[in-house]
């Protein structure tokens, strides 16, 4: 039976200079709008709970701005930092290779919410204590990724096996 | 004048995905094929356009300015569509 290790709601997103999903309140919900051209980027932070085990896995919560058909992709990155690792947190990254999800059909009107599950095979072997970022990318460059429009991510939830 | 290059073509399909006017209910793809054809069919009845324009403002009015009209008379009728 999987245990959530963490919630992550739009208001704590952290975002990158430049190309990262726009913040906004629809229907007095916050969400994410990733663009469906441009590839956009968000990132989450916290530390890894104690009695984490396994592999996680991610659960994205999205609905569709106005498409109706075609489908989405994801791209989510892993981030663990153990303490005493040698990674330079004030000069870079290290992020493990990006975990794919893609939901090949949108919901059949849009504002309907549906989850998208991605197994964390790449999680940058993370451990319980680990100071972890996880990252979010719309990937319109995948062969799925053909509805128009923005897709508003809801929340992000990150299970462990334990 | 030619048809839009495909840079141009592209930035119409992804603009107007940031827009109120994005159709929901068709694809990314099927969407850039829109755009094409009407890129086409705007280029193919180039001339008919223009000889739908009564002289003599069919010579005096340039080519800007004749694009801006059908621009000017397409916006409204979308307007009160």
């Amino acid at each position: 039976m999987a245990t959530t290790r963490a919630i992550l709601t739009p208001q704590s997103a952290e975002y990158p200079t430049s190309n990262y999903p726009q913040y906004l309140v629809v229907n007095s919900r916050p969400c994410l709008g990733f663009d469906a051209t441009t590839a956009e980027t968000c990132y989450w932070t916290f530390v890894v709970p104690q009695g984490f085990t396994g592999t996680m896995t991610a659960v994205i919560s999205y609905m569709m701005a106005s498409a109706t058909t075609g489908g989405v992709a994801f791209d989510i990155g892993v981030e663990a930092v153990t303490s005493g690792d040698a990674t330079d947190l004030d000069a870079g990254t290290s992020f493990d290779t990006v975990n794919t999800g893609t939901d090949a059909a949108v919901p059949g009107t849009a504002g309907y919410m549906e989850q998208i599950s991605v197994t964390l095979t790449n999680q940058d072997s993370a451990a319980a204590a680990d100071y972890i970022r996880v990252s979010l990318k719309r990937d319109p460059a995948n062969a799925t990724d053909t509805a128009t429009g923005d897709a508003y991510v809801l929340a992000l939830e990150i299970r462990d096996a334990a | 004048m030619a048809v839009l290059i495909d840079a141009t073509r592209q930035a119409i399909h992804d603009e107007i995905q940031r827009t109120v006017d994005c159709p929901g209910t068709i694809t990314k793809p099927q969407l850039r094929a829109v755009v094409d054809a009407i890129d086409s069919w705007v280029d193919s009845n180039a001339a008919s356009f223009n000889t739908s324009i009564p002289l003599p403002q069919r010579t005096s009015l340039n080519v800007k300015q004749k694009s801006a009209l059908l621009m000017w008379v397409v916006n409204k009728r979308y307007e009160v569509s």
